[in-house]
């Protein structure tokens, strides 16, 4: 077996033993801490026949082992359960909201992508210049700015005084248009609506941007700090004795070079993301898997907080797996 | 690059015009649950079943005085268990499948049937339907209740069509209309789109189309308004927010009384507040008129007794703060500056809206002004907290109650009842109390039964299980030119009096 399909294997190997360790936490915790979903689907209002004949019906008087096997069975099958509240599948629901938060993480990270790394770049080989020194001012004014407070501030600016742009949702009410896919920029171009289409973008703009800016903070000084030791190496030295353009030596040689620890950050940043830009969903009211979450566990509804969580951790460790095999792609020293 | 910039703004800006006065957008923090009345038990999914289903019956715009819809009259002897209702043979859903007698008895056992969130209101009084005829049902209770017609103005009363509806279970689909308007579009909190129904019995909806866009926060919804992404915000402005709204000026504001009421419920069993002298005591250092201005901006309203003011029946029993009084009581039940009375109290934070921390701190430090309480303030989240009450561990907290159908009995029986009492977490039983509510629900006439309720509000001030604070007030803000905006005292916000001026 060749040294990468090695690699492969056995970091696919090892996910195993991580998911089932997490599911089980999650499971577990969940029960232990103090909150009865019955009573808080319920309120106060129900009598106490009603609570016990509830909490039958969901399986939760039955033994905390025997619940577990028969989460852990159904889990195995792809069945996460039925939402306690809506008593809709737990899968359905996150389907639904799963595209809103990839369409918004994948605008997001490109933006955020593109400050980090151009001016990261730009400032490492131009270091105490002004393009180095207002990165590091943007980078560590960004960095400290909590992007609710980023997000507020440009839909006062641009939504409500300048008029420019939608502050919230996705996409403005047009009579006619269904969404398909969930992804709405696709959507509205199978639709041919491209009123949809130009409104979806317009949506997309506040809260990709915001999300971008405040994610560019950290990108940007990962790569500064990593080209700034690149480009003291020798190898720098050899090919700028050799003629190489300062461009090219720039972004072919020291980028690559400095690239392991960079895309390490810069993957698990978007596994996170996929996980749910809270905040920005919460600010944009962008009908995402973040806000899916944080209204999950305000309503104790454990089996749908359970299922997105299982979401989370096999997209956490499927982007984990992959940054894994990039890196060992791009330095064939970590496969040994 | 500057061309196409200009283009798409442009397009961007006629859409906005194009469709700015066909429909009308609504703005909420609230969130749909389920749209199956047998299940349904939030604010807002019932807001959604009012507009798209007809009712048994329904209350006269901008009062709480019942009215006939589905049901065209109806009769019942005074003190009886049996009432006869005629369905109105106009009735329809509209695929065109008729409302009949079959169909309301359907309904009704479905719901007792399933059990779901609200089903105990009818099976707590419901002993049989019978379908006499195609259009008349017989109903029987358990016990005379005379305030059982109101309770059938509720959702879990509302019929849907038993062709489109699974009978052994939920549904979590969209009921076929038979109200004013229908389901057009659903996307769960993101967006409701409804549209006027062709088959409706009743009058025609004054807009056509109504959207409701969800919100995840006060602030994005306040934003939305002001931006004209929508055209009104209702439930939940922030009380701040919806000052400044009230001083520019730009913005219609309305203000309408909600049966909302909010109170401290003391669990009368627990050591430190068995004494009701203590109770009594605490209840004269609650500080309301500091809640309702510091916290409230002034946009609540003090209350005095468990029934909200404007209904029938309301007599506001409970004394205004005295601090002297207070300390009396105190030293009397064996306290004082050296020895003082040490209490938790618990508060849960995000239920009941962002305030509900400022309204702990603020009735804490009034008790505390007394110098003989030392307040320990708690607080855990929905889920915790009801367990906590319901199994008697918080010795005092806030609560609120949102009632299920308009009449005094539902503010009596629910926190006065031993069962009632023990579900709200005060564990207290009175039998004195308990004749004088099941003497109300006897009686048929409403002198009658205000003389029993005032009996009760002023023992209450005595015995101090609960002590109620303050009553909500609806709020909405709206652009200028929607009309027909009506805060109702049933909290009823009815879309198909809405209308856009040109």
């Amino acid at each position: 077996m060749s040294s990468m399909k090695y690699y492969v294997l056995q970091r696919i190997l090892l996910a195993i033993p991580m998911f089932f360790i997490l599911i089980s936490v999650i499971f577990f915790v969940l029960r232990i801490m103090p909150g009865d979903p019955v009573l808080a689907m319920l309120g106060g209002k129900a009598p106490q026949e009603v609570i016990e004949a509830k909490r039958e019906k969901l399986g939760l008087n039955k033994p905390i082992g025997e619940q577990f096997v028969i989460y852990v069975g159904n889990l195995l099958k792809g069945d996460l359960g039925k939402s306690m509240l809506t008593r809709r599948p737990v899968n359905e629901e996150i389907a639904e909201r799963f595209p809103a938060t990839l369409e918004l993480t994948l605008w997001g990270f490109i933006i955020a992508v593109v400050i980090g790394i151009f001016w990261g770049s730009e400032a490492s080989r131009n270091r105490e210049k002004t393009v180095d020194l207002s990165a590091r001012v943007y980078a560590i004014f960004i960095y400290s700015v909590p992007v609710f407070w980023f997000g507020m501030i440009m839909q006062l600016v641009f939504g409500v005084w300048l008029g420019w742009l939608p502050v919230s949702g996705r996409l403005e009410f047009i009579p006619g248009f269904y969404e398909k896919t969930g992804f709405l920029l696709i959507d509205t171009l199978i639709d041919g609506n491209m009123d949809a289409f130009f409104s979806a973008i317009r949506h997309l703009v506040l809260p990709a941007v915001s999300l971008g800016v405040v994610i560019s903070s950290i990108f940007l000084r990962m790569v500064r700090g990593n080209m700034i030791l690149t480009l003291t190496k020798d190898f720098i030295k050899a090919a700028k004795a050799r003629g190489i353009r300062r461009g090219a030596i720039v972004y072919r040689h020291a980028l690559k070079n400095s690239f392991v620890p960079i895309l390490t950050v810069m993957g698990l940043q978007f596994a996170l993301l996929l996980a749910g830009a809270v905040l920005t969903e919460t600010t944009f009211s962008w009908p995402g898997i973040g806000t899916f979450l944080v209204k999950k566990i305000k309503d104790r509804d454990f089996i749908s907080i359970q299922g997105t969580i299982v979401i989370f951790a096999l997209l956490v460790i499927s982007v984990s797996i992959i940054i894994d095999i990039i890196n060992a792609w791009i330095d064939p020293r970590i496969r040994y | 690059m500057k061309k196409l910039f200009v283009v798409l703004l442009l397009v961007s800006i006629m859409m906005v015009m194009a469709f700015a006065k066909d429909h009308l957008i609504v703005g909420t923090t609230d969130k749909i649950r389920i749209l199956d009345p047998a299940d349904c038990y939030d604010y807002f999914s019932s807001n959604i079943l009012q507009n798209t289903l007809a009712g048994p019956v329904d209350y006269e715009v901008g009062t709480a005085n019942l009215k006939p819809w589905i049901f065209e009259s109806w009769e019942a002897a005074s003190n009886s268990t049996e009432y006869t209702f005629k369905v109105n043979k106009d009735a329809e859903f509209m695929n065109g499948n008729p409302i009949d007698a079959e169909v309301v008895k359907w309904n009704l056992d479905r719901s007792m049937r399933l059990d779901g969130q609200p089903a105990f209101l009818l099976t707590d009084i419901i002993e049989s339907v019978e379908v006499l005829d195609e259009y008349t049902v017989k109903i029987t209770l358990q016990r005379p209740f005379s305030a059982f017609v109101s309770v059938l103005g509720y959702t879990v009363a509302f019929p849907v069509d038993p062709e489109e509806t699974p009978e052994d279970e939920f549904f979590t689909g969209i009921p076929t209309a038979s109200g004013p308007y229908y389901v057009a579009d659903w996307q769960r909190d993101v967006r409701i789109v409804l549209e006027e129904n062709p088959n409706y019995f009743g009058p025609k909806p004054l807009t056509k189309t109504i959207v409701i866009n969800f919100y995840e926060n006060a602030s994005t919804l306040r934003l939305a308004l002001e931006s004209g992404e929508i055209d009104l915000a209702y439930r939940e402005l922030d009380p701040r927010d919806f000052l400044a709204f009230k001083e520019k000026g730009e913005f219609a504001v309305y203000e309408g009384r909600s049966p909302m009421i909010r109170e401290i419920v003391f669990q009368c069993q627990s050591e430190n507040l068995s004494d009701k002298t203590v109770r009594q005591a605490l209840s004269y250092a609650v500080d309301r008129k500091a809640i309702v201005g510091d916290v409230f901006a002034g946009t609540a309203e003090p209350l005095f007794t468990l029934i909200p003011g404007g209904m029938w029946g309301h007599k506001g029993t409970m004394p205004a703060r005295n601090l002297d009084k207070a300390k009396a009581l105190l030293k009397e039940a064996g306290y004082s500056e050296d020895n003082p009375l040490e209490v938790d109290f618990w508060y849960t934070p995000s239920h009941y809206g962002s305030t509900e921390a400022d309204v702990a701190q603020v009735l804490a430090e009034a008790i505390q002004e007394t110098g003989m309480v030392n307040v320990n303030l708690k607080y855990a989240e929905w889920g915790t907290y009801v367990e906590y009450f319901l199994n008697g561990t918080m010795e005092m907290f806030l609560l609120g109650w949102f009632p299920d159908y308009l009449d005094p009995d539902n503010y009596m029986w629910p926190f006065l009842s031993e069962a009632g009492a023990k579900s709200m977490g005060a564990y207290y039983q009175n039998d004195t109390i308990t004749d004088l509510m099941l003497q109300a629900r006897e009686h048929s006439e409403v002198l009658d039964r205000t003389i029993d309720y005032a009996k009760i509000q002023d023992m209450l001030t005595e015995e101090v299980p609960y002590v109620p604070l303050w009553q909500g007030t609806q709020q909405c803000v709206a652009k200028p030119e929607v009309q027909g905006i009506n805060l109702e005292p049933t909290q009823i916000f009815r879309y198909y009096i809405l209308s856009l001026e040109d």
